[in-house]
């Protein structure tokens, strides 16, 4: 008899433990802003997009090829925060039918997507950031999701090759010959269109599949500082430009149309040198 | 105090375990011999509205952009769920498709979907057809408006999804694949006498013997697929990279998913392709026709020349058993 109230009360004990979440004694928030930008001549400017369809040109990449910009969206997920005191906030990744935690789509045509609220962040010194460009396995192998991941919404899914876009750019070059298929705003009779969506997901040793989602830190210049009273904001920057201008020149002629893994190698290793830290308003 | 003790951690059980108790509650019950489901049931159990409402979906063109083609255009009841007509799909104002509309039976056991392979779970199966121009011409964004602003949708899918206050993707998705994965095909003859409720007649029996001796490497039991990708030398050209267009590897070049052969009789035309109108075609072409290319499966390359050695009362025998894997009772099953 003495064992079962024993095993009751472990199971009891058991049960608490694991339901419970570890509360810390205070919390906080911290806001974390991606800002699109394009940074000309070594100097940060604010993005302007342009209308779908428009032969006006604002930026030229670094062969001299005049584009612009009708479409930017890419996914921030997975962030981890590292405390000075080497603790690890790893923010929650949930992907059901009904919602999604954790995964957020910066549009550059809605604002308020471009800052993440992370709330009920333990209390602390906040030095280092951890995040993915993209949608890793967990976002895609729990089958169809709401929220930030609805296919009919995001636009950011691969039907034929179940996965997500990572990043997403339409625009038109002078450069292009044209011919884009599969694109939002870019018409299959625009002769000067240009869709790069970069995608893959797949990140399986062994196998021939690409990889492109891009895992990424930042140090913090100075220390966040969360608490009940103290809500900081990260600011980060993402410079468009970069896509193109990196490590790798992108021609935009005949290298303007990329729908797959394999051709979107040399942008995704361009997206990953195009994020920076910017600064933190305490 | 130890009826206390109970009652607590009862309490804490039910408010913190999953809820087991609705799993797959309409979902058959399977023969020993088959495997478990690899579609997460638990995640989204059926229903007999969701499974209802799945199935008015999976009927309706207004899934379609013209409101013309449903699912069931191509996927027809009576052949298993196939297209008994056309080699490649047909689609809205008569597009033709690229490939063969494949039975889908048994997909709650499949790994991945499609002839290449290319959608790893059964929930994103259906935009395949909805999106493709070639076929729905449709955008998944426009079917849940439709959905929406319908007169009897809405309150359908309140009630299999009660926490949901609009129709979303997920949802649609969701309930699509509530019907598709009660399409199990495990009742067929094949099945009774495995069942030992009934007997092969000598033919058949010579001909599940050859099976098992020439076909069951790639035709697996009991899904009579191993569901892996294989050249079968079709071609030494590839104008359908099949499963490379996944991989995006030249090893596989004209590689497509091992079909299975259930139903196999009545899911004419045959390849990715439909380009075999009977099985004497497809029989024939596995003993004369495979043509060797780099990728060429292994299975077809141990005798002197590619293929399989078929004589003509093996080719016999091997239709009459496969015959036996036709599932009536699934194709007259007034739930479907």
């Amino acid at each position: 008899m003495k064992s079962i109230i024993k095993l009751f009360t472990l199971l009891t004990l058991v049960t608490f433990f694991s339901c419970d979440k570890d509360e810390p004694a205070t919390t906080g928030s911290m806001e974390v802003e991606f800002d699109n930008i394009a940074i000309v001549n070594g100097i940060q400017q604010q993005l302007t997009m342009a209308t779908p369809g428009s032969a006006t040109y604002g930026y030229t990449n670094s062969l001299g090829q005049k584009f612009n910009i009708n479409l930017l969206r890419y996914y921030i997920s997975a962030i981890e925060l590292e405390a000075t005191d080497g603790k690890v906030y790893k923010d929650v990744l949930e992907a059901t039918a009904s919602g999604t935690k954790g995964y957020y789509l910066i549009d550059e045509s809605k604002p308020a997507s471009q800052v993440i609220e992370l709330a009920n962040l333990p209390s602390g010194k906040y030095n280092k950031i951890t995040f993915t460009v993209g949608v890793d396995s967990t976002g895609v192998l729990n089958g169809a999701t709401g929220g930030a991941l609805d296919p009919a919404t995001s636009k950011m899914f691969w039907n034929w090759n179940s996965g997500y876009i990572a990043l997403k750019f339409e625009g038109q070059s002078d450069a292009s010959n044209g011919g884009v298929s599969g694109a939002e705003t870019i018409t299959a009779d625009n002769a000067k269109g240009m869709a790069y969506h970069i995608g893959g997901w797949k990140n399986i040793p062994g196998t021939a599949f690409v990889y492109n989602n891009k895992r990424i830190s930042f140090d913090f210049d100075t220390d966040a500082i969360v608490d009940a009273k103290s809500s900081p904001h990260v600011h980060m920057t993402f410079d468009v430009l970069g896509l193109f201008n990196g490590h790798h020149k992108v021609d935009f002629t005949g290298n303007h149309n990329v729908h797959k893994p394999s051709d979107g190698v040399d942008i995704a290793h361009n997206m990953e040198e195009s994020f920076s830290f910017d600064h933190i308003h305490q | 105090m130890r009826l206390y003790l109970f009652a607590i951690s009862l309490l804490l059980f039910t408010s913190c375990g999953k809820d087991d108790k609705d799993e797959a509650s309409l979902f058959p019950k399977l023969p020993d011999y088959f495997p478990s489901p690899v579609y997460p049931l638990n995640e989204n159990p059926i229903t007999q509205d969701g499974f209802v409402l799945g199935k008015d979906l999976f009927n309706d063109p207004l899934l379609s952009s013209d409101n013309s083609v449903a699912c069931s255009n191509c996927h027809v009841k009576a052949v298993a769920f196939t297209d008994p007509q056309h080699a490649l799909s047909l689609g809205v104002n008569e597009r033709s498709g690229i490939r063969n509309a494949p039975p889908i039976v048994n997909m709650a056991f499949m790994k991945e979907f499609m002839w290449d392979g290319g959608v790893v779970h059964l929930d994103f199966v259906p935009p395949n057809a909805i999106e493709n121009p070639l076929e729905m011409d449709e955008k998944m964004a426009h079917v849940v408006a439709k959905l929406n602003r319908h007169s009897s949708y809405p309150g359908r899918f309140k009630k299999v999804f009660p926490t949901m206050d609009t129709i979303t993707s997920p949802l649609l998705l969701k309930a699509l694949a509530q019907f598709q994965l009660m399409l199990v095909s495990q009742a067929s003859k094949y099945d009774k006498v495995r069942q030992g409720k009934s007997e092969f007649t000598a033919t058949e029996a010579r001909g599940y013997e050859t099976y098992k001796q020439k076909c069951a490497s790639c035709h697996t039991e009991p899904l009579f697929s191993n569901q892996q990708f294989f050249n079968n030398g079709l071609d030494t050209q590839f104008a359908d990279e099949g499963r490379a267009r996944i991989t995006e590897s030249a090893l596989d070049l004209g590689k497509f998913k091992v079909p299975s052969l259930r139903n196999v009789v009545i899911t004419a035309p045959y390849m990715h392709d439909g380009r075999f109108k009977d099985l004497n075609a497809v029989l024939e072409h596995y003993n004369n026709g495979v043509k060797y290319s780099a990728t060429l499966a292994a299975q077809l390359q141990s005798g002197a020349k590619p293929g399989i050695a078929l004589s003509v009362s093996e080719k016999a025998d091997l239709i009459a058993f496969l015959s036996t894997l036709t599932d009536y009772e699934l194709i007259s099953d007034p739930r479907f």
